[in-house]
């Protein structure tokens, strides 16, 4: 038996709700159980945290990137690992939208066949495809006409509303279900 | 055999004499309209139905023309069959580059449905979740002005309105369509 990474929690994060470093309102968290029937490894408060923290390393990233002329894909790799188990993967939009994928290295179990045919680890740019199925579920958010930007990422920064389309939060769970390193598409 | 002769038609006006634009172009333009619709109304989607009819009508007034200009048919459709299935072959693709299926006739031949199993409209929707948006909203509800007035100039009066919607959770979108009469063309007095 051998442990392959899988997603703990997926967040994605408006422009406009940083404000001292704590998130007011993420506008959407979802938390995977390693194992359906398994307890997440963390509280919901505690991935609210880390989503928190990962914000002033978007801020410290985005600003060397400026400054080197970089980094316009986007992508912003490992923002940081938590501890021997949990990592986190970040991704900016131009729009300045981030979404976070923290991943558990040690997440699904899965059976000696099915492991040999699996890398373990994560290579570089193995995320990539999770924030691109992220991205995609976001644009097709915002096509809703009756999705209003505006109350969700208020410009004033406060008071923005949580995403409620059940589109997008099944996408989220599917996403976070199926993915696996290696994996081509999603 | 008319039905695929309809078909033939639609497909050829469509590869070769039609203007293309972006599907996107044509889904937000109509999402905007009918969430600001919504708006404006306060949400009475009673109302908002009929605004997206009166809108629907007088796009079909103007639009039955350049339909009749594309699709090059001067002969009359002999029976409401035929007028059903060129409004689904014809009409729908080549605006809209869909083809709906015409079904549920009644014994008299004057109703009928069209069932879209795909809308360019609807695309990417999501109704409201306010527990009235899915009991009253008919989003895509000017095709059923668009129809009305279309057929209008052609001397049909139609009544036409959605029964179901995919967008409301049941299985399928369709739309009843039902002939009240033909409108008899006034001849003017004759001067002998």
């Amino acid at each position: 038996m051998t442990a392959v990474p899988s997603i703990a929690c997926l967040g994605v994060i408006g422009k406009n709700v940083y404000t001292s470093s704590t998130i007011k309102n993420p506008l959407h968290i979802s938390i995977f159980p390693s194992q359906p029937g398994n307890k997440p490894v963390r509280t919901p408060l505690q991935f609210s945290l880390i989503l928190s923290s990962t914000l002033d390393i978007f801020e410290a990233r985005s600003k060397a990137n400026v400054s080197t002329g970089g980094g316009l894909s986007g992508d912003f790799g490992l923002l940081h690992a938590i501890d021997e188990r949990l990592a986190a993967y970040g991704f900016e939009t131009n729009t300045g939208v981030r979404f976070v994928a923290v991943v558990d290295m040690r997440g699904r179990i899965v059976g000696d066949e099915a492991a040999r045919s699996q890398v373990t680890g994560l290579r570089e740019g193995e995320m990539k495809l999770v924030f691109r199925a992220m991205q995609t579920a976001y644009v097709r958010l915002l096509q809703n006409p009756f999705y209003d930007p505006d109350e969700h990422s208020p410009p004033a920064g406060k008071g923005g509303k949580k995403i409620t389309s059940r589109k997008f939060t099944e996408d989220m769970k599917r996403l976070g279900e199926t993915w696996a390193p290696g994996l081509a598409t999603l | 055999m008319a039905s695929s002769k309809a078909a033939r038609i639609g497909e050829e006006v469509w590869k070769s004499r039609v203007d293309k634009v972006n599907a996107e172009l044509v889904t937000l333009t109509y999402g905007t309209i009918v969430a600001q619709l919504c708006k404006d109304y306060e949400s009475d989607y009673i109302e908002v139905n009929k605004q997206l009819d009166k809108m629907g009508y007088n796009i079909g007034l103007r639009l039955i023309e350049d339909y009749l200009a594309k699709s090059n048919t001067m002969n009359r459709c002999s029976n409401f069959r035929e007028t059903a299935e060129m409004i689904a072959k014809v009409g729908f693709k080549i605006f809209l580059n869909i083809t709906p299926a015409v079904t549920n006739w009644t014994s008299d031949n004057k109703q009928f449905s069209l069932i879209f199993d795909e809308n360019p409209l609807a695309d990417f929707v999501e109704l409201p979740d306010d527990g009235r948006a899915q009991d009253e909203l008919w989003y895509s509800n000017i095709f059923c002005g668009v129809l009305r007035g279309a057929l209008e100039m052609v001397q049909m009066q139609v009544e036409a309105h959605f029964i179901s919607d995919v967008l409301r959770g049941n299985d399928s979108t369709e739309m009843r369509i039902s002939l009240i009469r033909y409108i008899d063309d006034e001849m003017p007095v004759d001067d002998d």
